[in-house]
């Protein structure tokens, strides 16, 4: 009998201890180009996603911010800018060349003195309890292992009144978005990765993994299961992204 | 979906303003000094609410804040605008109320009114300095003429209707009718304590 644990890797199920292999290679492999293929495949919409997000997190100066799954520091940066010279950013991400790209950009942008860097894995978070006001995982939380344990981790760190932020692709509202949504993914979205970054199987894997991630109900339920109270989400672009939001009591 | 449309619409504003104010460096460092205040703007007529929020040198706006505010203005979109256009001393019947710290309140808006686009400096990133300059020149002397067209006509306006119709009163008219109107207010209010007065005495 195989008792061996998998999970989903896209639409392939893998043992649980190959994804965080196999999402790195995916990640290895496009960082170079990751913000050009954002823009390309968003139109540019992540931009305002990211926006609103940071509108939602109630940052002020002093604060003490967490970004997991940072990769590029979008969010870091305005993070940065809104915490000030006596708050704290932690850009983390479990990917190496991510971390890199998103370091050197932040520091070619001048930001320096109130942010740190981490290479650390969601799930086990290397803070103290309660150290954070606030913790924002953008288009991340889809590619860790067990997110009930990262969630469980993130609640840990967080201080109680801290809010978590979960930004990610969620499950279109309308059936003929969905339909729009679907061909848009598996058909073109490879093609274009494969045209800028010559590496379609990242972006096949990008389209499968959106498909398998929690819908936004279950997502806040299992917000609400890691001890998060007055959990709710907020739909963006039709549902294409939803933004979660959690405050650890 | 109207969510990310508010989104685009505020973000372009944004970027319009900050580009503009790249050409002014004295309000860029009037900005920096208030940065970390927020200022919200909630429009009445149409229902909006944005948030304004000084950071670095640059503006940020904003749909959504959910951190405390410095200053809360309200008021319909018209009644905003013309707030913006003239210096106000008296908000009463101005149809905006403020709460909160006004100082942050007179500083944009003197911020504002002294914005001078360095013209020159914007045009000369694209055609190189000669060209710019002469544009620049061309455009300073159009608004200049456009300033001055306006106050000239809003002065003979104002000329027409007091000394040529005869329709409203001169100034001099105006402050002669008040002062008229104080000194029967003061001879009502002596009259009235004197009547007081006297039936007051009169009480046994």
């Amino acid at each position: 009998m195989n008792d061996k644990k998998t999970t989903h890797f896209g639409f392939q199920e893998v043992p649980v201890e190959e994804k965080a292999e196999r999402v790195a290679e995916v990640f290895h492999s496009v960082a170079a180009k990751y913000d050009v293929m954002n823009d390309l495949m968003s139109g540019g919409v992540h931009r305002l996603w990211k926006r609103f997000t940071i509108e939602a997190s109630g940052v002020r100066a002093g604060h003490k911010v967490l970004d997991i799954a940072g990769g590029t520091g979008d969010l870091s940066y305005q993070f940065a800018k809104l915490v000030g010279a006596n708050g704290q950013v932690v850009l983390a991400d479990i990917n190496a060349s991510m971390l890199g790209v998103g370091r050197d950009r932040l520091t070619d942008r001048g930001i320096a003195g109130n942010i740190n860097f981490a290479q650390c894995d969601a799930q086990f978070l290397p803070f103290p309890d309660n150290t954070f006001d606030c913790i924002t995982i953008a288009f991340g939380l889809r590619n860790v292992t067990d997110k009930d344990l990262a969630l469980r981790s993130m609640q840990r760190v967080l201080k109680p009144g801290g809010r978590l932020l979960v930004l990610e692709f969620s499950k279109p509202q309308s059936e003929i978005l969905s339909k729009i949504y679907d061909t848009y993914s598996f058909k073109v979205l490879p093609f274009m990765g494969k045209l800028v970054t010559n590496d379609a199987e990242s972006y096949r894997y990008l389209a499968e993994s959106i498909r398998m991630h929690p819908d936004q109900q279950t997502l806040k339920d299992m917000m609400d299961n890691a001890g998060f109270v007055r959990t709710e989400f907020h739909n963006m672009t039709g549902g294409i992204v939803a933004l979660h939001k959690g405050i650890k009591p | 979906m109207a969510n990310t449309f508010a989104l685009a619409a505020l973000a372009s504003a944004e970027k319009m303003l900050n580009t503009a104010l790249r050409y002014d460096p004295a309000t860029r460092i009037g900005l920096a000094q208030l940065e970390g205040k927020i200022l919200a703007l909630q429009i009445t007529a149409p229902a909006i609410t944005v948030f304004v929020m000084p950071m670095d040198d640059e503006l940020r706006l904003m749909g959504n804040w959910e951190g405390d505010v410095d200053t809360r203005i309200t008021g319909s979109l018209l009644a905003l605008a013309q707030l913006g256009q003239k210096e106000v001393h008296n908000l009463k019947d101005s149809g905006v109320t403020v709460m909160g710290d006004l100082t942050l309140l007179a500083d944009l808006q003197r911020l504002l009114k002294n914005l001078d686009i360095d013209w020159e400096e914007m045009l000369s990133q694209f055609t190189g300095d000669i060209i710019g300059h002469q544009a620049a020149q061309v455009i300073r002397a159009k608004f200049g003429w456009m300033k001055d067209r306006a106050q000239s006509a809003q002065r003979l306006t104002s000329e027409f209707l007091t000394e040529e119709l005869k329709t409203l009163p001169g100034k001099p008219e105006l402050e002669d009718f008040y002062r008229q109107v104080d000194d029967v207010r003061l001879a009502v209010d002596r009259a009235a304590a004197r009547v007081e007065k006297l039936i007051a005495e009169r009480k046994p």
